[in-house]
């Protein structure tokens, strides 16, 4: 049993006690991040990601992915006890969640969030272990063509689902594509878009951006107007839930990990995308569809698994193919090249250590989120009443020397500040900044394959239409670019996230 | 549905919002084309240095116009700006957060980290929301103390000693 064989060397680098130390301190922050309202996983992970530098790129990536599915763990949390999602995927569990916390329900409602997304999270992983091995089989195969329509294809399915108006999503794409290839052009090592600065000749961070857009940003949209959130007092009795809530909540639970599952492998937003979806199909199945809005577990338990899903789904095309399908996949990929490893097809054969480390080590962060979420609550509660005053110096703080230190550069401070500008007025004038930061990361990649492709070809753009898998991407990519254009097809668009919602 | 009668209404105070925006996109699409250009671009045989930013240059003047003509043919709703953009917000606060980050981003060698991080921090707990002199001060130094400890003690980052000498 190869398969067998591979666990084996995954649980011997996951169980290290210093890699069990990494996973630990990425599931507690990520939870505290999921919690606190301001600062999401793509802000943490990047503040986190100088702290790895000294250590192995197992215990790196072990951590910076902890962060990431115990954000999604955290941001139930809030949903459930104050009504404010603490990051996009938690947003539908609001609407049962904190209607059961109102019926003096919220401890069954955080106990079927917190299973709900450890049976999710351990399913989702079972498939990952199942899905990347042929599939990297497969990638090994892939040359600069489909390499690049696949990244087109990535690029559109995050841009059509990105919410709001296309072309602006568009926009900030092409804005995104040009940022990344800002420095020196790595075919003739010529600068590029420099303007003569020593600091861009290894082209823009993506650290100091990311920080910029999620993090400043956020900070300068909450002090413009003061909020006072209002935690539901209620005291948390009996997490676990009742066989009547199991028995309701099973089926939710197992559909939401297959769909969650298969929409992270997509492109663009899956874990957020899947929780809308599964609540809809739960509302939908259901024999008493008036309940939801009320307090349905049903529709906390859904959603709560297809986001811890969505997750270990979003691995399958980092880690076969080195395309990041989100932000924080985007940022995974920039960890593993700082420590020299270039995820895709061949990272299996190269690093088994690292490849099987990493998704063993997701089995045990979930774990140690189940022991962390139940008990712990009480101090997460605690957490969600540090007033914003105190909180935002703190994240700007963090912000200020996470980006000093991954290039103890004063100029990456300026260009977080300059990004943290950028990012307020997209907010306002509506512009994402997901697509943007993916065409960031995929920018050069893009250029390369692109580039080396037409010198395969000759020149002619026929090499994207002739082989069967370049062919196939370009032309959903293509669909999906046009569709908006079709009425009838703009309208299904508009309704996915509302769908069934309101 | 209340929801869509809201969406409505924020797609029609976009309208100015939108032409603004597209034509800093259209301005800047058209500068990084040229930017190309001057790259060179080469041929298809062999693209040169400037061909991704001529080409996705020249898509974002595409994509600017198309959000103009969107937002032209959008009725509009008078004060649009005015009252969207600038009321309710206390753009000044906003503003001396931005001014206090370019400051110490500016004075951060010269004055070291815990120095400039002292000041930066008693000013974002005094200035923002109301709050106590003796309060701010003694919540900076902890804070300012905690990061030093956690960040160039533990972690072992490289952190500006500055003026001080200390760090």
């Amino acid at each position: 049993m190869d398969l067998l064989h591979y666990l084996g060397i995954g649980f011997s680098v996951a169980l290290q006690p210093v890699n069990l130390f990494y996973c630990f301190i990425g599931v507690f922050i990520g939870t505290l991040i999921g919690v606190l309202p301001g600062i999401g996983p793509v802000g943490a992970m990047s503040l986190l990601l100088p702290v790895t530098f000294q250590s192995t790129p197992e215990a790196a990536i072990i951590m910076l992915a902890g962060i990431y599915y115990g954000a999604m763990y955290g941001g139930s949390t809030t949903s459930i006890l104050v009504n404010i999602p603490g990051e996009a995927a938690s947003v539908v569990t609001c609407l049962d969640g904190y209607q059961m916390a109102r019926q003096g329900r919220a401890g069954p409602a955080l106990g079927i969030a917190a299973f709900g997304s450890f049976i999710a999270g351990t399913l989702s992983i079972l498939g990952l272990m199942l899905l990347a091995p042929p599939l990297s089989q497969i990638a090994i195969r892939f040359g600069p063509p489909e390499y690049f329509t696949l990244m087109v294809l990535g690029l559109t399915i995050l841009i059509y689902l990105a919410h709001g108006s296309m072309p602006k999503a568009l926009i900030m794409a092409c804005l995104g594509i040009v940022l990344g290839l800002i420095g020196l052009d790595s075919i003739n090592a010529r600068p590029r878009f420099t303007f003569d600065r020593i600091e861009l000749i290894d082209g823009v961070g993506l650290v100091p951006i990311v920080m910029g857009l999620f993090g400043i940003s956020e900070v300068l949209l909450n002090i413009e107007r003061t909020t006072e959130r209002e935690i539901f007092q209620t005291k948390l009795k009996g997490l676990l839930p009742t066989g009547k809530d199991w028995k309701e909540s099973a089926g939710p639970i197992g559909r939401g990990s297959l769909l969650g599952f298969f929409l992270g492998i997509l492109p663009g937003g899956g874990a957020v995308i899947s929780s809308f979806l599964s609540y809809a199909l739960e509302k939908r199945l259901s024999r008493r569809p008036e309940r939801f809005g009320k307090g349905a577990i049903e529709g906390v338990a859904g959603p709560e698994a297809a986001n811890n899903a969505a997750t270990g789904g979003a691995f399958i095309p980092l880690l076969t193919l080195g395309i990041p399908p989100n932000v924080i996949m985007a940022m995974l990929l920039g960890a593993f090249m700082i420590h020299g490893v270039t995820p895709g097809p061949l990272m299996m054969k190269q690093n088994p250590g690292l490849f099987w480390g990493v998704i063993t080590s997701m089995y045990i962060g979930n774990l140690m989120l189940l022991i962390l979420n139940l008990p712990l609550i009480g101090l997460w509660v605690q957490v969600l009443k540090v007033p914003y005053k105190i909180l935002f110096p703190l994240i700007l703080l963090f912000c200020l020397i996470g980006v000093y230190s991954v290039s103890n550069s004063v100029f990456d401070i300026y260009v977080m500040i300059v990004f943290g500008v950028v990012g307020y007025l997209m907010k306002k004038f509506e512009y994402e900044g997901a697509p943007l930061v993916l065409a960031f990361v995929l920018g050069p990649l893009l250029e390369n394959n692109l580039r080396k492709s037409l010198i395969m070809s000759q020149g002619s753009f026929a090499i994207f239409f002739t082989r069967p898998l370049a062919a196939a991407s370009l032309i959903i990519a293509l669909m999906l670019l046009i569709s908006p254009l079709i009425p009838w097809l703009r309208q299904k668009r508009e309704e996915i996230p509302k769908e069934e919602v309101s | 549905m209340p929801r869509r009668e809201a969406e409505d209404e924020s797609t029609e105070r976009m309208k100015y919002r939108d032409i603004i925006s597209a034509l800093f996109w259209a301005a800047l699409g058209l500068a990084v084309a040229w930017g190309g250009y001057r790259l060179e671009i080469g041929t298809l045989h062999e693209p040169g240095s400037g061909f991704m930013f001529f080409w996705v240059g020249l898509i974002m003047v595409g994509l600017s116009l198309s959000i103009l003509i969107q937002a032209l043919r959008r009725p509009g709703v008078a004060h649009e700006l005015k009252e969207v953009f600038w009321t309710e917000i206390r753009v000044a606060k906003i503003l001396a957060v931005l001014l206090a980050l370019t400051l110490y981003a500016y004075l951060f060698t010269y004055l070291g980290f815990i120095l400039s991080t002292f000041l930066l921090l008693v000013f974002l707990f005094k200035a923002v929301e109301p709050q106590t002199w003796v309060k701010a001060i003694l919540a900076a130094i902890i804070t300012t103390l905690s990061a030093y400890g956690i960040f160039n003690l533990w972690l072992g980052s490289q952190l500006p000693k500055g003026l001080l000498g200390l760090g």
